[in-house]
């Protein structure tokens, strides 16, 4: 309990300090405290992508499904997260820009992200049966693992040297007052811990859900039988 | 400065809100997990 | 071991040859594929008419249509198996990456089809400039292969689920995004005078890469 009443704190007063305490960035007036969420919440996708991926390959290993249920998990946070970095972004992009949209590197690759995560969980919605569910849903997401390099990092170049637009070359990194690097790694702390915490969550809420439909499918075992 | 204080407080209810959710979805959790 | 390899390669053609036999016999996912590429090519040609001065439009169309025609039929090889209920037999007799690979070959071929018909087409259709063969068809070819190896891939997996058409294009359009992106970018660039080689490079490493992953998974792929 102290570790979340810390974590609560954490997070408050690194918000207090981002909007009280760190200067705004010149350039990006205002908008600079966009910066404090959506810079976390786009580390924090990545981060649960990796999660993901690794823990499907792990569960091709071991046929634990366990790794399953991180699998699915951390893919769902990743895509909650994913959703805010797209939206922070297009939000700093209308007030930086005048479009919400403007398919630059960055924005790109996240939107690829998040077709992937959809894909991702679409696959998962389409089965029922658990180890069915966790093999092919491991096994795309491994062949995800080699489409992503292309889709983060090459395509959204190859968009830009094609359409290169000398409003948006600009985007890049605004220089950094030490005082907002801080509070920007300060969401980052906050926001990976709150990612591990309801990963758990969700984990264990999984976990505890197939154990009661696993129950409820053996209606006659007297109250001996446990999972 | 205005409305800089706003955004701070809805950041900070926001924040608070989902701390709540999720300490109660943990108590839920753990009730769930006694056999 | 020699006898391993040619037994394997024996049971690859066997495989290629019954998909071909078997797709030729209806012609119905052909058929399909085809009407598909066509319709959308002739709704494209009637809205736009000739742009033989856009290159960047016209390759963008170009790999549209063929897109839409790939999301149509690639996922039929494998519903098909499983509609016909041979894949129990099929595995049977064959081992996984033997049927993988039977089944990519057939949808390189089938691709390629349906590309021989409506390639043609777009080129006389929108007036397109001549293109510059070979790099336009490296790219065709080396485009087809990330394209088949995806689809295959993607099949495989949607075929045992409960979706079919719309899950598969759901599913499959991440990993189709760079071969579309990376084909468009070549066949752009030679029309537009350009360097095609980096678009190049990346189709050849994304369907190499695509392939080996496929390679190393395919145990996994279909199992109980």
């Amino acid at each position: 309990m102290i570790a979340r009443v810390f974590l609560l704190l954490w997070i408050a007063a690194a918000l207090v300090a981002a909007f009280l305490w760190a200067p705004l960035v010149p350039v990006l007036g205002a908008t600079t405290r966009v910066f404090y969420f959506h810079f976390p919440a786009a580390l924090v996708t990545c981060l649960a992508l990796g999660w993901s991926m690794v823990h499907s390959a792990l569960y091709l290993r071991t046929r634990d499904l366990a790794h399953d249920d991180h699998a699915a998990a951390s893919a769902e946070l990743g895509l909650l997260f994913c959703v805010v970095a797209t939206v922070s972004g297009s939000m700093w992009a209308k007030a930086m820009w005048g479009a919400y949209w403007n398919w630059d590197p960055r924005e790109t690759s996240i939107f690829f992200l998040l077709l992937l995560y959809g894909a991702y969980l679409a696959l998962r919605a389409s089965l029922d049966e658990p180890v069915r569910r966790a093999r092919l849903a491991a096994v795309y997401s491994c062949i995800a693992f080699v489409a992503v390099p292309f889709l983060v990092f090459v395509v959204p170049r190859l968009y830009f040297s094609l359409h290169p637009d000398p409003l948006l070359n600009t985007r890049g990194k605004p220089d950094m007052d030490w005082r907002i690097m801080a509070c920007a790694g300060a969401m980052l702390i906050g926001l990976t811990a709150t990612f591990f915490w309801m990963l758990s969550l969700r984990v264990r809420l999984g976990r505890v859900e197939r154990r009661r439909e696993r129950s409820k499918d053996a209606p006659a075992v007297p109250a001996g039988g446990k999972s | 400065m205005n409305g800089n204080l706003v955004v701070l407080g809805v950041a900070l209810l926001t924040w608070g809100l989902l701390f709540t959710y999720l300490v109660r979805l943990e108590k839920r959790i753990r009730d769930l997990e006694k056999p | 071991m020699a006898g391993n390899a040619s037994r394997s390669a024996a049971a690859v053609w066997a495989i290629l040859r019954k998909e071909c036999r078997t797709e030729w016999r209806t012609r119905w996912g052909l058929n399909a594929a085809l009407l598909f590429a066509v319709t959308t090519l002739t709704a494209v040609s009637f809205a736009v008419g000739r742009m033989p001065d856009r290159p960047d439009v016209l390759s963008a169309l170009l790999w549209i249509v063929l897109l839409f025609g790939a999301l149509s039929s690639l996922a039929h090889a494998f519903v098909r198996e499983v509609e016909g209920h041979t894949l129990t037999l099929l595995r049977l007799v064959a081992s996984p990456l033997e049927i993988a690979t039977g089944k990519f070959l057939f949808n390189v071929v089938f691709l390629l089809v349906i590309e021989a018909v409506t390639v043609p087409l777009f080129l006389a259709l929108m007036g397109a400039p001549p293109p510059r063969w070979g790099t336009f068809i490296a790219v065709l070819l080396l485009g087809t292969l990330g394209l088949a190896a995806s689809g295959t891939l993607t099949g495989a997996l949607i075929s045992q689920t409960r979706g079919r058409g719309a899950l598969f294009a759901a599913v499959s359009l991440p990993l189709l995004l760079p071969v579309l992106a990376a084909a468009v970018s070549g066949t752009r660039a030679q029309w537009s005078g350009l360097d095609p080689g980096a678009p190049l490079n990346l189709l050849a490493a994304y369907a190499l890469g695509v392939v080996a992953i496929g390679v190393l998974l395919v145990d996994h792929l279909w199992e109980e």
